[in-house]
């Protein structure tokens, strides 16, 4: 956990929300949600280490390793 | 949602600036690497996945006229199984824009900015890119307009530059183990022609739609004939040399050398590389931005446009700590994933929907 990247991308995340937020009120519902769902999002991601830590390229790694192998056989 | 529109040349236009950008520095190597001399051979038989994936798109659109990708995919297999494609086709391109980011960010880091991290490369091109997407479709078409003519030029002038140093005997001998070596060699390249699926999310903004698929077709065979030339020049100065290269055309481009004056031509390939992945970034973040705002029905894709940014960047580090990882991951996840997930979901979903058009249902 680096508390350096965190708090950046907190700042980042205060200046989006400042800088869409007069637009964004004008929106309905729906799109309000996704906005700050995409930011919580955002937020939780900077708090782990990421470059080391499993997540979707190794899942896809799990499941085409079989066919890679496959294809360095032929 | 967007209310731009494109002619069907601006779209020819992004769509070879998006292919050929990335394709023209890195292919060639991998390409080698299973086809040896054969390496030309391997994009003809890529581009055949590139004819399909056209077709297919264009049939699909066909069927369903004026709707989005995400419209389609409820239409025909439902609507929870139809937003579930959704979710996964907006993870896709989530994810495709990352790795794009990364490798773009790589490149400019090896070759150039040795120095620098590699998080303000990769922040300074997303925050650029951001700019553009929010600008909308009708800006990233004139922004192809304008960078594709020096693209395309600049490429054929160093071609031109480099044909006194060629050696027309690297080519032989060809097939000298029968077919197969670049028939697995075409298994990268067809990802490439694969992205022609991203038509798909364009057709709706085409204002000319009949013209479509003319180019379409024609810019599969400007894409096929720009790939035939580089990696036959590729193969001309560098010979069995390739596969042992990441970036083999900057590595030819440096045999460049008219009577000791004109020499020195790197720079303007890695501006070409900068810019055409610039294109290739905003694209495919725009139809991310595009695709999420379908898939939830959004008034406007716009304001998730910068939260987006922050996922982008953060998905370009997840789980890629250095560049022989995502050398490996290339190799192994791409080919399949980029077939799988460009070809055969939307084959499958023009099978549904030819099916349903077919046998309606009997009214009681």
């Amino acid at each position: 956990m680096k508390w350096g990247i965190f708090f950046c991308v907190m700042v980042i995340i205060g200046t989006i929300i400042l800088y869409e937020w007069k637009k964004i009120k004008t929106y309905p519902k729906r799109d309000k949600i996704t906005f700050f769902i995409l930011l919580i999002i955002a937020g939780a991601l900077s708090l782990f280490d990421l470059p080391n830590l499993p997540g979707p390229v190794t899942l896809l790694e799990t499941i085409f390793r079989p066919f890679g192998n496959f294809m360095e056989s032929l | 949602m967007e209310k731009g529109k494109i002619s069907s040349l601006q779209m020819g236009m992004i769509m070879y600036l998006t292919i050929m950008s990335t394709a023209i520095l890195t292919v060639p190597g991998i390409t080698a690497k299973y086809a040896k001399q054969d390496l030309w051979l391997s994009p003809i038989w890529a581009s055949l996945v590139g004819f399909i994936t056209l077709i297919i798109v264009i049939r699909l659109s066909k069927n369903h006229p004026q709707q989005s990708f995400f419209q389609i995919c409820e239409q025909t297999a439902g609507i929870y199984i139809g937003k579930l494609v959704g979710f996964i086709y907006v993870c896709f391109l989530a994810y495709v824009t990352g790795q794009i980011i990364r490798s773009y960010a790589d490149f400019i880091l090896t070759v150039y900015l040795p120095q620098t991290p590699i998080s303000v490369i990769v922040i300074s091109m997303t925050v650029l890119a951001a700019f553009t997407v929010i600008g909308g479709l009708e800006v990233i078409g004139r922004v192809s307009q304008i960078f594709f003519p020096i693209f395309f030029f600049s490429i054929f002038i160093i071609i031109i530059l480099l044909i006194p140093k060629l050696n027309l005997s690297n080519l032989l001998p060809i097939m000298e183990d029968g077919i197969l070596p670049s028939l697995k060699g075409a298994i990268i390249p067809q990802v490439w022609f694969g992205e022609f699926f991203l038509i798909i999310f364009l057709l709706p903004f085409l204002s000319d739609q009949s013209k479509g698929r003319k180019w379409g077709m024609i810019t599969i065979f400007m894409v096929l004939f720009t790939f035939l030339t580089a990696n036959l020049i590729v193969l001309f100065i560098l010979g069995q040399n390739i596969a042992g290269s990441i970036y083999p055309f900057l590595k030819a481009t440096r045999f460049v050398n008219l009577g000791d004056f004109i020499e020195n031509m790197d720079p303007i390939i890695i501006a070409l590389w900068i810019l055409g992945s610039f294109v290739k970034i905003t694209v495919f973040y725009y139809v991310t931005a595009l695709g999420i705002g379908q898939w939830l029905n959004l008034t406007d894709y716009k304001p998730i446009v910068w939260p987006l940014g922050i996922l982008i960047v953060q998905l370009s580090f997840w789980s890629l700590p250095n560049l022989m990882v995502i050398n490996q991951h290339d190799e192994t996840v791409s080919p399949f994933l980029g077939i799988i997930m460009q070809t055969f979901i939307p084959l499958l979903l023009l099978g549904i929907s030819s099916f349903r058009k077919k046998v309606k249902p009997v009214k009681i």
